[in-house]
């Protein structure tokens, strides 16, 4: 049988892949919002803040999560909400409701803030290679490739794996923390009993720190794009919530057992008389000594080495594509540079000066670390007024507005961290006004 | 009037005076039809001391780009409803179009008007830099500090005859029912691209303004999992119709994918042969012949003349998808012999079907694995391959053009270039109606 000389009218086309952008966020979408805080939370920044928070101030400190989790819920919320009932990303809101001058601004400052949280996850990824006697020089670059090769060849598999591992070292915390035999009288009344130490150095800085790493301002876009790709609607609205509440708890617990395994060893060896000063991250290491023994630095490294690749890799990505979606460039890692240059671009100088950050000689990593989390806490109430107007619209969110409730303490939360943010600021340019 | 073209970031907030005396400032344009091709401005909206106010167009005496905009009296009537009408900067600007021409999705920075004839008119959307710079007001700086660079920014411009706005999911929204016939202009590989370029409610709200066979053949490019969430926003009824229009192995692909439960709703909306054809079909794995293979062969009797036979494909030929070759079978449906179109064609006209058939058959069973499938299609050179049962009955045929989708790695796929045209810089200013 011959082939005829016709050709078939509609040449043969390739089915439609989803983009690794959609994959990604379908992934935790399915994973459910609990997971991707944790996870948000609690990346390098997060274990190294926690970790400093507990070797630094104990249980002391550990009242700061109550109200944490409560803020953390109502934000968590409205992201979810915004995202059920208009179909779209929090990006997208502030640009169709606060024009180009606003967007330009905030996604000005997303990058920059995003990039700065890219670079301490390679700062994680820096101590962690040293620890293996392994120069960040050469680490660092490393990883760099890696990350690149594993957004170019994106493989579902490999994430989950990733993912998996990276979960484990937060179980781990909660083992250790129970083995270290706190005095638990002493965390039940440091949980329940708030503590305030405005005279003690650092200590502003580091609730500051706390809460910038707990709700991270790129956390509630990250949260609202995932509930649009999953296509979850108002009819959705209860089972979303229930998802992001118990997400939230999950995230606080298992930031309270860091900061309870690091009061159990750090702060309390500290107190009968060791000099332990943690002065990289590697020596948060020592809470896990009463799950891991010998083996706890070993654990350590690889778990803020996962972190820190995971991190690095979903970061960047995420953030060219909320930048793009707010400004209206095309958008996508699958199209050919020319079609998507800005795209390409952002994606590429975040990740490159993220890199390229922690490879300035004698920077102090984990000072650095803290900065940057502190930094979030400072920009975090910028955000939140945004949603807060956007979520009020009627234009917008239809019968879905804030309630009294959520706005109370949304706005609450807002002010709060805003004066926190403020006391701060200033009194690092007047530091007689606290060290009085 | 002195104005003939401008941006309407440059006239909004100017100052609005009668008589020389000001009452307020820009603040909206207002469109009755935006379904024209180039839409006439009707009106603008004025902010007042006494609230929003509207001046039809007629009573403008000037607009100038640089100064002020001068009216003839004093607008009394209120600024219509928000629903009524379309308004440029509340309804259209910052918000996500679909650019026809470039075939892709893109945000409006900045909306060019221009004159023609008596008529103010939206002539073509920015979407690139240049308008997010002259919107933080930055244009003039530009050219004066970094005149080559900004030289060098592009000029994104889309001509408002192919953007095709995406309706909101938001009801007090405008419809604009204008992008139907724009986006029908998309090859239906392209348009499933935007759509899985879009969010979940945004692909429903461009599906929703396609009619059943534009959204059937932009179905067949989409992945499982876009189609699987498209259905449940559009609902059972119309997903049904639109499934009804797909070629049958893709409608079979997808309704495999979907719980049985969904299976049988869509199919008890469709019509009864559609559906029981379907449902032979969505039994077979997905990459065997079975998976891949169509039902919409054509196929011709062995007894009937040349000429008739002709007659016959010439009144089936428009609706069927695959006429090149031409399976003889009997009235068990056992495949008897092949014939190609240009056979037939060539073929005596009083010579009888089945004497000028090819009977030495290359033939599969539906449980042939699919790289098998493309191997024997590749070996044979053969545009399809017809699939039968055991007993030598024919069930259907898969096509080259399934085999290679089926077998083609995904990498390979993907990096597949986008057959892009050349951006318009320019919009046809002749084609701007009077």
């Amino acid at each position: 049988m011959q082939a005829s000389q016709a050709s078939a009218d509609t040449p043969a086309q390739p089915l439609r892949r989803r983009s690794l952008w959609r994959t990604l966020l379908l992934f935790f979408a399915v994973l459910g919002p609990g997971f991707v805080t944790a996870s948000a939370g609690n990346d390098v920044g997060g274990i190294a803040t926690y970790s400093s928070a507990g070797a630094q101030f104990g249980y002391d400190i550990l009242w700061l999560m109550i109200p944490l989790a409560v803020a953390l819920v109502v934000v968590q919320e409205m992201s979810a909400r915004m995202g059920c009932v208009t179909g779209k990303g929090l990006a997208a809101l502030i640009r169709e409701g606060f024009g180009v001058r606003i967007s330009v601004f905030a996604m000005l400052v997303l990058f920059l803030i995003n990039t700065l949280i890219t670079s301490t996850e390679f700062a994680g990824i820096a101590a962690a290679s040293e620890h293996f006697g392994i120069s960040r020089y050469i680490g660092v670059p490393l990883a760099l490739v890696a990350v690149f090769l594993f957004v170019l060849r994106f493989n579902s598999k490999i994430v989950e794996r990733v993912f998996v591992i990276f979960s484990l070292i937060y179980l781990s915390y909660i083992v250790s923390a129970v083995l270290a035999h706190p005095d638990w009288h002493q965390v039940v009344t440091g949980t329940f009993i708030p503590h305030f130490e405005f005279r003690e150095a650092g200590w502003l800085a580091m609730v500051v720190t706390v809460i910038g790493t707990t709700i991270s301002p790129y956390m509630q876009f990250f949260l609202q794009s995932q509930v649009v790709e999953k296509g979850s609607r108002t009819e959705d609205l209860t089972f979303t919530r229930i998802d992001v509440t118990n997400g939230s708890i999950l995230a606080i617990a298992l930031a309270g057992f860091m900061i309870i395994a690091n009061a159990a060893t750090i702060f309390i060896a500290n107190q009968h008389g060791a000099k332990l000063n943690p002065q990289t991250a590697m020596d948060f290491a020592v809470a896990l000594k009463p799950l891991a023994g010998d083996a706890a630095a070993l654990i350590f490294a690889l778990g803020i080495l996962n972190a820190g690749l995971f991190t690095a890799t979903v970061l960047p990505l995420s953030t060219s594509y909320i930048v793009c979606e707010a400004l209206g460039f095309e958008a996508a890692i699958d199209r050919r540079f020319s079609e998507a240059p800005v795209f390409f671009m952002l994606f590429a100088a975040g990740l490159l000066l993220g890199a390229g950050f922690v490879l300035i000689p004698n920077l102090p990593l984990l000072q650095f670390i803290l900065f940057a989390q502190l930094l979030q806490g400072v920009l975090l109430p910028f955000e939140l007024v945004l949603m807060l107007i956007i979520i009020n619209r009627k234009s917008v969110m239809g019968p879905h507005t804030n309630g009294p409730l959520a706005n109370g303490i949304a706005w609450t939360t807002a002010i709060v961290i805003g004066v926190l943010s403020l006391v701060y600021v200033v009194g690092q340019f007047i530091p007689q006004l606290l060290g009085a | 009037m002195a104005f003939t073209e401008g941006f309407i970031s440059e006239l909004v907030g100017r100052r609005v005076t009668v008589n020389e005396i000001p009452i307020g400032k820009v603040s909206d344009f207002l469109v009755n039809k935006p379904d024209d091709v180039f839409p006439r401005i009707d009106g603008l909206v004025i902010k007042t001391s006494q609230g929003p106010r509207f001046a039809p167009i007629e009573s403008i005496a000037t607009i100038d780009p640089h100064g002020t905009v001068q009216l003839t009296m004093t607008p009394a009537e209120p600024a219509p409803p928000a629903e009524s009408a379309l308004l440029l900067i509340a309804d259209l600007l910052d918000k996500q179009i679909v650019d026809v021409d470039g075939r892709k999705v893109v945000r409006i920075n900045d909306l060019e008007i221009a004159r023609a004839g008596d008529a103010l008119r939206v002539v073509a959307a920015d979407v690139g830099v240049a308008g997010l710079l002259r919107r933080l007001g930055l244009k003039s700086f530009g050219k004066r500090f970094t005149p080559a660079i900004y030289r060098r920014i592009p000029r994104s411009m889309i001509a408002w005859d192919s953007v095709a706005p995406i309706r909101d999911a938001n009801p007090t929204q405008v419809n604009l029912s204008v992008t139907e016939s724009k986006l029908a202009r998309l090859h239906p590989s392209e348009l499933a691209e935007i759509i899985g370029d879009l969010s979940a409610r945004e692909a429903a709200a461009v599906v929703s303004q396609l009619d059943d066979e534009t959204a059937a053949d932009a179905f067949e490019h989409l992945d499982a999992e876009t189609q699987r969430t498209l259905i449940e926003d559009i609902g059972t009824e119309r997903a049904a119709d639109i499934i009804e229009e797909m070629d049958a192995d893709d409608a079979a692909d997808l309704l495999s994918e979907l719980d049985e439960e969904q299976q049988h709703e869509l199919l008890s909306e469709m019509n009864e042969y559609t559906a029981s054809e379907l449902r032979a079909l969505v039994k077979y794995a997905e990459d065997s012949a079975g998976g891949l293979m169509t039902t919409d062969y054509t196929w011709i009797y062995p007894h009937r003349t040349a000429e008739a036979t002709i007659r016959k494909i010439r009144e089936i030929a428009p609706t069927s998808e695959f006429i090149y070759y031409l399976y003889v079978v009997d009235k068990q449906d056992m495949l008897l012999g092949v014939l190609t179109l240009r056979a037939l064609l060539l073929a005596d006209p009083q010579a009888s079907i089945d004497s000028v058939m090819e009977t030495d058959l290359v033939t599969i069973h539906p449980d042939m694995a699919s790289e098998d499938v493309a191997a024997t299609i590749a070996r044979y050179d053969l545009l399809a391959v017809p699939v039968v049962d055991q007993h030598g009955k024919m069930l259907g045929i898969v096509t080259v053009d399934d085999a290679i989708d089926a077998i083609m790695p995904e990498e390979i796929a993907r990096k597949l270039p986008k057959f892009t045209a050349h951006r318009r810089t320019q919009y046809p200013g002749a084609s701007v109606a009077g």
